[in-house]
């Protein structure tokens, strides 16, 4: 066995699973989103482990430079990795690594980069074999006999959400600094601001079938069925007898579907849960218009304490360009039916339920008054948190392979980060955007509003990755 | 309620130069309208506006290499 990292965990196997993310994000990270853990890497890890294969965890996150995760490397036979668009450059710079100190070692690769960039990973030597798909039902025989499969699999997944393991989550990374491990509340994870800690991050459904073309995931994520409600309120009461919750985010695309579900949450949460716990999840402006009861009542009655609302843009014009399929009538709609729920709550000295209001700025055709629209349209949310982003074209959505084919993207391979302040399309004017977003139009912006509720402090500083 | 009352379709509409471009909206028609947003009148021209196929989002990927 070779040199251990004096901090790595005592070695268990000959298999490896890295976590993939930015360096250091586990040690001293930029925010608490940072340090979110990856459900697919839980999922199979589980998996593996219920069948008797045992892996350990390292994760680049948890170290500070690329030496300190070369010195955890030696003497390990295989390593897998869950490669996201984002985190391909990371999985790129890993499986180089690993291959100069294991030539003989064996790289699995999965993910949602392999499914939607089959070309880009296997442009990567080093990645022997890619499974694109789901991963499921096909990662414990390609561990145990890699050498049956071909270099790219197709991935097989279960039908149903029914059909998944519980996670286990003492198979996540662990937070890498005693700051961190302070506040983390591992294996649970940390508070964001969204309600209090510990926080479990969970997932009731997949796939959003809407087309927006910024994202398109129906197109290369498989239909499965929803994990049944029962299930869902049994694991957040196992995790509060084991660990104490304080609050959750249902990481769902699009939690705010399937109404017959929604409705058997509404029963049964509040009366079998532990606690009625406030929690984040996911809803569009057009369904909230189509079933305004169910949604009042789901805040009411359930405790949905952070609605996030893909609003995107505050001009009918660009949303649809972004195949949105919802219009500014349907985005007002919302933000007035909240604004007033709001109020009552203020009323009754509750705290109101806010908005985690999705803004994409920097999408091709976008003049300015579409983005002082949207501007305004964020202004006119009495409760919210701005999550304002720089459209990016992604390999896997509708618009972003078109612009890639037009020569118009400016991501790389080796540039997939999403850091805010990229540039990520060529030709969109990202000077305007900076200036828009420290406050510069801020007179021109107010002059559409009733009520000027916010200064532009409200947008400063929330540009986000994409 | 737009997804409700006017729900969108995709389209891939042929280019003189042999490639595709993708598209989407309520209708062809609607679909080239929505691409004017953001594409110059000169590629807009490259467009065979009466030449296109409608596809499922599920068959994007498929398609991928096509377009132009």
């Amino acid at each position: 066995m070779g040199i251990t990292w004096p901090w790595a965990a005592k070695r268990t196997s000959d298999i490896l699973w890295l976590d993939l993310g930015d360096l250091g994000d586990l040690i001293n990270p930029d925010g608490p989103h940072e340090q979110w853990q990856d459900h697919g890497l839980g999922l199979l890890r589980t998996i593996l482990h219920q069948n008797g294969i045992q892996t350990d965890i390292l994760s680049t996150r948890a170290v500070t430079s690329w030496d300190q995760l070369a010195k955890q490397l030696p003497g390990y036979k295989m390593m897998l990795m869950n490669v996201r668009s984002y985190t391909y450059p990371s999985a790129y710079k890993a499986a180089q690594i690993f291959k100069e100190i294991n030539p003989d070692g064996i790289i699995l690769t999965g993910g949602m980069h392999a499914t939607v960039a089959l070309d880009e990973m296997q442009a990567v030597p080093e990645f022997d074999k890619i499974c694109q798909g789901p991963g499921e039902k096909v990662i414990v025989d390609l561990v145990r006999n890699p050498d049956d499969f071909p270099r790219v699999i197709q991935g097989v997944g279960a039908s149903s959400m029914a059909e998944w393991p519980m996670i286990d989550r003492t198979l996540w990374p662990k937070p890498a600094s005693r700051r961190v491990r302070r506040k983390f509340n591992w294996p649970l994870e940390p508070e964001c601001g969204w309600g209090p800690g510990p926080v479990v991050t969970i997932l009731t459904s997949r796939v959003c079938p809407w087309q927006c073309v910024f994202c398109n995931e129906n197109s290369y994520i498989p239909n499965m069925g929803r994990r049944p409600v029962d299930a869902v309120i049994d694991e957040l009461n196992y995790l509060d007898d084991k660990h104490g919750v304080g609050s959750i985010v249902i990481h769902d695309s699009m939690f705010f579907q399937n109404p017959r579900w929604l409705r058997e949450w509404i029963e049964k949460y509040p009366r079998r849960a532990n606690k009625v716990w406030p929690y984040w999840a996911a809803a569009r402006s057009d369904t909230v218009r189509q079933w305004p009861d169910l949604f009042e009542a789901l805040i009411r009655e359930t405790n949905w304490k952070t609605i996030s609302i893909g609003f995107e843009s505050g001009s009918d014009r660009i949303l649809r360009l972004l195949n949105k399929e919802c219009t500014e009538e349907d985005n007002n709609f919302t933000i007035d039916l909240l604004n007033k729920i709001a109020d009552e709550y203020e009323a009754q000295g509750k705290e109101p339920p806010k908005f985690w209001a999705n803004i994409m700025l920097g999408i091709p055709g976008e003049t300015p008054e579409d983005a002082f629209k949207t501007m305004r349209m964020l202004k006119r949310m009495k409760w919210v948190f701005p999550s304002i982003s720089y459209y990016a074209p992604y390999p896997g959505s509708a618009l972003g392979f078109q612009l890639i084919a037009e020569g118009k993207s400016l991501m790389s391979k080796d540039n997939y980060h999403r850091f805010p302040d990229d540039e990520k399309v060529r030709g969109v004017d990202y000077q305007f955007y900076r200036e828009l977003l420290a406050g510069k139009y801020d007179d021109i912006i107010n002059q559409g509003l009733d009520a000027v509720r916010h200064g532009s402090d409200l947008y400063q500083g929330a540009l986000v990755k994409a | 309620m737009s997804s409700f009352s006017n729900p969108h379709y995709m389209y891939l509409f042929d280019l003189k130069n042999g490639k595709k471009k993708l598209a989407y909206g309520e209708s062809p028609e609607d679909a080239l309208d929505i691409l004017s947003v953001r594409l110059s009148d000169a590629e807009m021209a490259e467009i065979m506006t009466d030449s296109y196929v409608k596809i499922s989002q599920r068959d994007l990927q498929k398609h991928v290499s096509e377009l132009g």
